[in-house]
């Protein structure tokens, strides 16, 4: 009888091959050299996910996604539900802390160049990860329906109406209708819990089988040296230092999301003036800054539109960074490298500048 | 198989065919799902008001009403007429506030001014606030879009 265990995961494997990814787990090698610190980022990001799947579970036991209730619904997580101000604070912390992941694994992967051949869809399904991240806050930030986040929806699902020809109509099918109602939050709520999940576990599913197929990629300068680089093995090695990392990065969370909790005003108007320092997230404060200084015309054209067009063309560059920067990886792309820079200076200056 | 003269051999047909039908049957499933995700939407054409909620305000003051599901601002001119406004913002739609003291519309979004009469006098609106017709026929104000006659 005392080996039933063993027996059990033997009927389990016969059945299922699970073996196979074991195996394929311990053979798995983890590079280690100077930049081998951007490998921890990815997991972090999943941890954080993990996180916001099962806060968010909760939350939804008690959120009330209409115009009506949605406010007051909130409130009561705040206030009466036993520790329901915690997991609101870890859910709303936590994906501040995901997407300030996904914007480090970004570029680390961007400055390092593993976006090069074979790993060009590697980086176009993490282009389309970090759209759903986006998207996520975007829609998560309307849920408490307080005077803030109606005013930040009403701008944010106002700016596709400037694309010309199918402007407008992108704009109706996020609000649900001509404006921003009840609708809308509800329709908001839906893409949240439900639509954007699914989108992201495909996505998700795709950019770890290639990871896996593919094998870490080394730097370029690693690389060029031609030595044979020292490796860990994934299983168990390299795991437990990811785990180590986790357990501190759940450490902060926990401390910032007990000592900052997130603030709720009072449920939004429609019919009230937007109240003063409207902002959105600080994810897209720099975007909300271009278009505070963007004039109002550019050579007779709608000074928006100019500005929204080329928000789209940096995000299609971006999604086709791998097309474009394709040379062979012994040469260096400076040029991209710069521009990367550049990406992260403008955007912390406007981001800052929007806070003053 | 081919026939002497035929363009393409008998399997392109049904091929042809078959993608044809599964591509029809695909729009007509596809078509009203796109339909269910927008709802109608129509623009009142005109809302009727009690005049005597209206009549009272001091010149120079505003008051909100209801234009469908966006705020309407009625505006009393210093000279007692009456003027009114969708009162959301041609830059991203946000809802504007009057500042009586300096007589202009404000949007605190991203710092959009307009004066007294609508016109955009600052920051980023590409437009003048819209503009509605105002009609006093007591007991009723008629406030109507600038359109329709």
């Amino acid at each position: 009888m005392k080996n039933w265990g063993k027996e059990l995961v033997a009927w389990l494997d016969d059945r299922f091959g699970l073996s196979v990814i074991a195996q394929f787990l311990k053979d798995k090698p983890v590079p280690q050299h100077k930049h081998s610190v951007w490998y921890y980022t990815g997991s972090a990001i999943l941890v954080f996910f993990v996180i916001q799947v099962v806060t968010g579970f909760m939350l939804i036991l008690y959120y009330k996604p209409t115009l009506e209730e949605a406010n007051a619904s909130v409130a009561r997580i705040m206030t009466e539900v036993p520790l329901g101000w915690i997991i609101r604070s870890v859910h709303s912390w936590s994906a501040t802390f995901m997407i300030a992941f996904v914007f480090i694994h970004l570029f680390s992967i961007w400055l390092t160049k593993s976006y090069r051949k074979p790993r060009e869809i590697t980086w176009m399904s993490g282009v389309f990860l970090f759209a759903c991240s986006l998207f996520f806050g975007f829609t998560g930030y309307l849920l408490p329906w307080d005077d803030l986040s109606l005013a930040a929806t009403k701008v944010g699902t106002d700016i596709p109406r400037s694309i010309p020809v199918v402007g407008a109509w992108v704009t109706q099918l996020l609000r649900g209708g001509e404006d921003v109602t009840g609708d809308t939050l509800t329709r908001f709520f839906g893409i949240h819990v439900c639509i954007l999940p699914i989108f992201l576990f495909l996505l998700l599913a795709v950019h770890v089988y290639l990871i896996q197929k593919k094998g870490m990629s080394l730097p370029l300068e690693t690389e060029m040296n031609g030595k044979n680089v020292p490796t860990i093995p994934f299983w168990p090695n390299f795991v437990y230092r990811e785990m180590i990392v986790w357990l501190v990065l759940v450490g902060v969370l926990f401390s910032v999301a007990v000592l900052l909790p997130p603030s709720l005003d009072k449920q939004a108007d429609l019919m009230a003036g937007a109240p003063e320092g409207v902002k959105p997230e600080w994810y897209f404060l720099f975007l909300f800054q271009t278009l505070k200084i963007v004039p109002a015309r550019i050579l007779f054209v709608n000074g928006d539109t100019v500005a929204v067009l080329l928000m789209l063309l940096a995000g299609l560059l971006i999604f086709f960074l791998p097309v474009i920067d394709n040379k062979p990886t012994e040469r260096k792309g400076k040029i991209i490298t710069i521009l990367g820079y550049v990406l992260v200076i403008y955007a912390l200056i406007f981001s800052v500048w929007s806070l003053l | 198989m081919k026939l002497k003269h035929s363009l393409f051999t008998r399997r392109q047909f049904l091929n042809g065919l078959f993608s044809g039908w599964t591509a029809a049957l695909m729009a007509s499933l596809v078509y009203p799902v796109i339909k269910f995700i927008f709802p109608p939407y129509r623009e009142p054409e005109e809302v009727i008001l009690p005049f005597a909620d209206f009549e009272g305000m001091a010149p120079g003051s505003v008051k909100n009403f209801p234009w469908g599901s966006k705020p309407g601002i009625l505006k009393k001119n210093a000279d007692g007429t009456f003027i009114a406004f969708v009162g959301v913002c041609t830059h991203l739609d946000c809802n504007v506030t009057y500042l009586p003291d300096q007589k202009k519309f404000f949007c605190a979004c991203h710092d959009g001014w307009y004066d007294e009469y609508g016109t955009n006098i600052g920051g980023p609106p590409p437009r003048p606030l819209r503009r509605l017709i105002v009609e006093i026929a007591a007991p009723d104000l008629i406030i109507k879009r600038e359109d329709v006659e």
